[in-house]
């Protein structure tokens, strides 16, 4: 039952809105005005399907805009948006359906073609569904309108659009950055950013557009940079970029841009960034590169000040260090490598770091693990002093001759109160030393503690030169001592000096007693305590050598009666004639050979036994190889195995005398100077002792405590890991047994 | 720590130069020939001008050796010591005491009762023995 008041509420109501409806217009025609006028604006607003071959009812624009009057002065507008909204949201099948075929299509050609048109067919569909703006625009909500169906429209086409359309925009914005020789006015290019904006993909995929530039400029450089170290390329792709990415840039970050100035602070953030990642890029690149930049350098100089300019931008100091440390690891720092090759390496190292980071951190750590990695090479020392001296045959690349010879740097005390001191960079771990000093030398010899190690190798190397020297020129090396004693000091090369002042020493000796009494040894009189420990051989010179060798020895002393010679006769060369049946020979041979053949004088046949025992002391294979040289020289022939026959007459060459025993060539040149390890072994064995009266006496004991018992022994001064080896080798021989890390003496 | 044989000694460690583990073998030819006694030696704060302190620690059956506490009679161990002894000299002087005992000053008078008697004297010798098991 419905009250009165209610009643007269809806009459009031219907009143209300028949006169809003009908205005003032008499009757009801004003009503009827305003059915006509809907109806015509809501079929003139109604989506269609422009698949629909039917041609659009034609509109008079005139009478459209009077109903879309009507209906505003009626306040019906409101209500009109809506019904279209509902339109819109029942005809959108229609454009899922459209976007779907063309979707299909596009997953099985993957043609970006398919995607443009697609999009372009979109911006059909949204024009012909778009509220005539010049019509509605006027009105109060007309503006809100075109935003509504702008948003109903997106809304629902993105939610449409399957996930490969992403990829398909990603193609066709690739497409057209691959297009963009010509300026952007270029007609296709500039339709189909049109059409991104309109269809507001442009917000939508702003990040894959990026994408697409980011990927763009990182094949480009790849494409241009990759092993291309001989010449910088950041100015390159600078102007590349200028050229290329930032006229493109300009349709999908600075659209609407009305002037330069505005389209330039539009693209800065993307610009900046787009910057960046070319700068990164190429850092990646380099820091790839990186092993193979050091070893082209020098002609890398400009990818290294490429790559320089590139870490000030990019943080991918951390990156180079570890990667370069993965390389040397991979590549340098094996049993494979050649120790001068990694000291090469090492060096060039050095030099590249430098270039890139003058104050060395990023050096510091990535040679790091190279420096511990050469002190446990047994033949770095000889390698760098080498160096040093110039070795004529190694080549000689690690020190450059131009350089200035410094003294060698002792690592600085930083200094304070320098005006110019800078703090070390953020990275520089704890223990980094900031090695001012760019003389390459002074780095290498502090890849060791001391410079001792040197100075002995110094020595060994020199006593071998000065042995092997034949035409008694010193110059050469006394220039090198003189270069050596700038670089170690004066003191440190005392020894060296001495050996020096001994060559001439005897040269001037020789002189002289040659002059009391000619003989044709020319000894080598050399101070025992000065010169390293030579290789010993209890070899006794038959024969007519014995005589020489005691009538120089009694002429010596009788010119320098405090002092003693003691005979190092398997060292030398000696220059024989031999006189044979039907030829003469002249040989240049060793003592041992020459101690044979004198031998051959006294009968034709030996057996290699019977040779040595004439000869004292000597090992079956040094004795083979002394006969080797005759055998090659065709003076000898080994007659069964282990006899040879001298051949007064020389014999023709038969297929058997192709000798057997080739190695005779395989001369070995190295002079006979104990090397610095096998002076160690030999020191060790003196503290042998201590450690049998240890184990003897203490029972077994670990390694910690052997040294530390061994610390007591006067001038020990091994460190624990040579003193496992050595107890390592102890027990390969049997001395010794280990059981839990406890030593004792094998039984 | 010496060339000669069948003696040695060393110090037991090294923050303590006055307390030295020595082993000393029974010269060939002896009835002591291929035994090894471990001894220890401790020197006094004022060695060399007294003698080191020198016992046995291996159970040795001799006349001049205690065989329970390893204390030994050695004149140069006592009144006749002098600063030139080393301990070589010392250790090799407990080696030829081994062969060739005094039994004029007994501290085990069975042991010198019985040197007269070598197979009988060998087997209270191995009764007492405990060869060294190669632990301190």
């Amino acid at each position: 039952m419905v009250s009165n008041a209610v009643r007269a509420q809806v009459a009031a109501k219907w009143q209300e809105s028949f006169t809003r409806l009908n205005r003032s217009e008499p009757g009801i025609s004003g009503l009827m005005a305003f059915s006509d006028a809907w109806t015509l604006a809501t079929e003139f607003l109604k989506p269609r399907d422009l698949n629909d071959p039917k041609p659009r009812r034609q509109y008079d624009n005139r009478r459209v805009r009077m109903a879309f009057d009507t209906i505003n002065k009626c306040r019906r507008l409101p209500v009109m948006m809506e019904v279209f909204l509902e339109d819109l949201h029942n005809s959108q099948y229609l454009i899922a359906r459209e976007v779907e075929s063309h979707m299909n299509l596009y997953s099985e050609t993957s043609d970006p073609v398919i995607v443009r048109a697609l999009i372009f067919r979109l911006v059909e569909w949204y024009n012909a569904w778009s509220p005539p703006a010049e019509q509605i625009i006027f009105y109060r909500l007309g503006q809100t309108i075109i935003s509504a169906y702008m948003l109903s429209f997106q809304t629902h086409l993105f939610s449409v659009l399957p996930a490969s359309f992403a990829r398909g925009v990603k193609s066709l914005v690739a497409a057209t950055l691959l297009g963009t020789v010509s300026p952007p006015s270029d007609q296709r290019d500039s339709a189909l950013w049109h059409a991104f904006d309109m269809l507001r993909l442009v917000e939508r995929y702003e990040t894959l557009i990026a994408s697409v530039g980011y990927e763009y400029i990182e094949s480009h450089v790849h494409e241009t940079c990759a092993g291309a170290w001989s010449e910088p390329m950041l100015p390159k792709l600078r102007a590349w970029m200028l050229e290329k990415i930032v006229p493109w840039m300009i349709w999908p970050f600075a659209r609407g841009a009305t002037n330069a100035e505005e389209a330039k602070t539009m693209m800065q953030g993307v610009g900046s960034r787009f910057e960046f990642h070319m700068h990164k890029t190429l850092c990646d690149l380099r820091t790839k590169e990186m092993f193979d930049i050091i070893v082209d350098f020098p002609d890398s100089v400009p990818a290294l000040n490429d790559l320089k300019e590139c870490l000030q931008r990019v943080d991918q100091r951390a990156e180079l260090v570890q990667s370069l440390r993965r390389a040397n690891r991979k590549r340098l720092l094996h049993p494979g490598a050649d120790t001068k090759d990694i000291l090469l390496q090492y060096v060039s190292t050095i030099k590249c770091l430098r270039i890139v980071d003058p104050p060395g951190v990023l050096l510091f750590k990535v040679a790091d693990p190279i420096r511990r990695y050469l002190r446990y090479r047994p033949d770095t020392i000889r390698c760098i002093v080498a160096s040093l001296v110039g070795d004529g045959e190694s080549g000689d690349s690690l020190i450059d001759d131009s350089e200035p010879i410094h003294p060698l740097q002792q690592p600085e005390v930083e200094n304070y109160a320098d005006p110019e001191w800078i703090p070390e960079p953020v990275d520089a771990g704890p223990d980094f030393r900031a090695n001012k000093t760019s003389d390459i030398i002074s780095t290498l010899v502090s890849i060791y503690d001391s410079k001792d190690l040197f100075i002995k190798e110094l020595q060994v190397l020199l006593a071998q030169r000065l042995l092997a020297l034949k035409d008694g020129n010193l110059d050469r090396e006394r220039r090198n001592v003189e270069i050596l004693k700038i670089r170690f000091g004066e003191s440190a090369l005392q020894v060296c000096e001495v050996m020096l002042r001994d060559m001439t020493d005897s040269r001037r000796i020789d002189q002289h007693v040659q002059s009391q009494k000619p003989n044709v040894m020319h000894p080598t009189i050399i101070s025992r305590h000065f010169w390293p420990a030579l290789e010993v051989s209890d070899m006794v010179m038959p024969g007519q050598f014995q005589d020489l060798q005691e009538q120089y020895a009694k002429e010596f002393s009788s010119f320098k009666p405090d002092k003693v010679l003691r005979w190092h006769p398997h060292l030398g060369r000696i220059h024989l004639e031999l006189e044979l049946d039907d030829r003469t020979v002249e040989a240049d041979v060793p003592p041992l050979e020459a101690a044979f053949i004198e031998l051959f004088s006294e009968k034709n046949t030996w057996t290699v036994d019977e040779l040595i025992t004439r000869v004292g002391k000597v090992t079956r294979s040094a004795a083979l190889k002394a006969l080797g040289t005759w055998v090659d020289m065709r003076l000898l022939k080994e007659e069964s195995e282990n006899v040879f026959r001298l051949l007064s007459v020389a014999e023709d060459v038969t297929e058997d005398a192709t000798p057997k025993l080739g190695m005779a060539s395989l001369r070995e040149d190295l002079p006979p100077v104990i090397s610095v390890q096998q002076q160690q072994a030999e020191q060790m064995r003196v503290y042998w002792k201590f450690i049998e009266g240890m184990l003897t006496n203490l029972g077994s004991l670990g390694l910690d405590r052997i040294q530390a018992m061994l610390k007591l022994a006067p001038g020990y001064d091994r460190t624990i890991e040579q003193l496992a080896n050595f107890m390592e080798a102890a027990k390969r021989e049997g001395l010794v047994t280990v059981k839990d890390g406890l030593w004792k003496l094998g039984k | 720590m010496s060339s000669s044989p069948g003696i040695s000694a060393f110090p037991k460690n090294d923050s303590n130069l006055f307390e030295w583990a020595g082993t000393i073998e029974g010269a060939p030819g002896t009835i002591y020939a291929s035994l090894a006694f471990r001894i220890s030696i401790s020197f006094p704060s004022n060695y060399p001008y007294s003698a080191p302190t020198i016992k046995f620690e291996t159970p040795c059956y001799h006349p001049n050796v205690d065989i329970n506490g390893g204390a030994i009679c050695l004149d140069i161990l006592q009144d006749k010591w002098s600063a030139v002894y080393s301990v070589q000299t010392v250790l090799l002087s407990l080696q030829s005491l081994l062969g060739e005992p005094n039994n004029a000053s007994p501290l085990n008078p069975d042991a010198a009762n019985l040197w007269s008697n070598p197979e009988a004297f060998k087997v209270q010798l191995m009764k007492h023995y405990r060869p060294l098991d190669g632990s301190a």
